[in-house]
């Protein structure tokens, strides 16, 4: 039950991608004693190659390492339950805004969050630079995405297969 | 309602179920595929995508999971969003009890870590394309430029405060956006 109320509290305060959740789970998880500062990173390790969304797999995992199955299907219906039900609100209320208000609203929220998603490209920027073949994929993933019909999801794998290759024959 | 605006429950459940089960990166990896994918479906046209994209930034919550439900919720109402979400939430799920279970420090596999830093090298691309796209998309006009660029230095320069400057920044475009819908000044 603990369980539940925390990750409720958890979907309903977290903003943005999914690292700063993690961030919020961390600081909940850690802070109650439920799981070790290495026991937590172990974790998102996992979160991590498990494909979907970061937080609700951390969600996922913190709910099995406490409570098994039942807890890991409580921690994801908890995580995304406020978020759902606020979007299911935001439709609503949007309706009762009047088509004017709504459309004036929709460009604002995308003029901001053309800045948010600069802010996360200033913060990755590091990450691509920091070695030839990591700049070599994110500017293949960045030629496919932008300019090609090309799934984007075939450069992620495709990536991370070289990426394997390539440290199968280093060895 | 248009053919390709109504793309049935189960259609929208397995796209993102798809989506979910492929996309490994978190949100940002996910959103370039979902865009590319409503958009080549003719659910909803790229510019539209981005204003719902939008939204789910607004909202509390996993954005790739947030922008879904917004997309089945457009395309087809509330029970749209409830599959949407499902889709992205059953695999995930059920793939990180599977290996929870297995295994408990996959980080630390060699292999495994190393297909994780290529996987994880194309995501600075995928933003950067998204970036792109949302620029090329847009309406511009001098005051959403000014205040976009305004908001993504503030940003760029205090991130710890992101979260507060996207509501200030929202809030100053609202008071400079015609309530005419025309195109601003």
């Amino acid at each position: 039950m603990e369980l539940v109320l925390a990750f409720l509290k958890i979907g309903a305060v977290s903003y943005g991608g999914g690292w700063t959740i993690v961030g919020i789970i961390k600081t909940e998880v850690v802070g109650r004693g439920w799981l070790d500062e290495q026991g937590f990173s172990e974790l998102v390790g996992l979160a991590q190659v498990t494909p979907g969304p970061v937080a609700l797999n951390a969600a996922t995992l913190v709910g099995y390492r406490l409570y098994g199955v039942p807890g890991s299907i409580a921690a994801s219906l908890s995580v995304v339950f406020v978020p759902t039900l606020l979007i299911l609100a935001a439709g609503f209320i949007l309706g009762k805004l009047g088509e004017r208000t709504a459309l004036r609203l929709d460009q604002s929220l995308r003029t901001a969050t053309f800045a948010l998603v600069a802010l996360t490209l200033w913060s990755f920027a590091p990450a691509a630079a920091a070695s030839i073949p990591a700049a070599a994929y994110a500017l293949v993933a960045f030629a496919v995405s932008a300019f090609t019909t090309v799934n984007p999801v075939w450069v992620i794998l495709g990536a991370g297969s070289v990426e394997t290759i390539r440290a199968v024959f280093a060895r | 309602m248009e053919e390709t605006r109504n793309p049935g429950l189960f259609g929208i459940f397995s796209l993102f179920a798809g989506i979910s089960t492929l996309t490994i990166g978190g949100g940002y990896a996910m959103i370039p595929v979902i865009a590319r994918k409503v958009s080549s479906k003719g659910w909803l046209d790229e510019a539209e995508f981005y204003g719902l994209f939008a939204t789910a930034q607004s909202l509390p919550g996993p954005m790739a999971y947030n922008t879904a439900l917004l997309v089945g919720k457009r395309t087809a109402g509330a029970a749209g969003a409830l599959c949407a979400g499902l889709g992205i939430l059953l695999p995930p799920v059920t793939i990180v009890m599977i290996a929870a279970a297995l295994v408990s420090t996959a980080g630390e596999n060699a292999v495994m870590g190393a297909f994780l830093r290529g996987a994880g090298a194309t995501v600075p691309g995928l933003v950067a394309a998204l970036l792109l796209r949302m620029t090329l998309k847009r309406s511009w006009n001098p005051a959403r430029a000014l205040l976009s660029a305004g908001a993504a230095a503030a940003m760029i320069a205090a991130p710890v405060w992101a979260v507060p400057l996207f509501f200030v920044a929202s809030a100053i475009a609202f008071l400079f956006e015609r309530p005419e819908g025309g195109n601003g000044s």
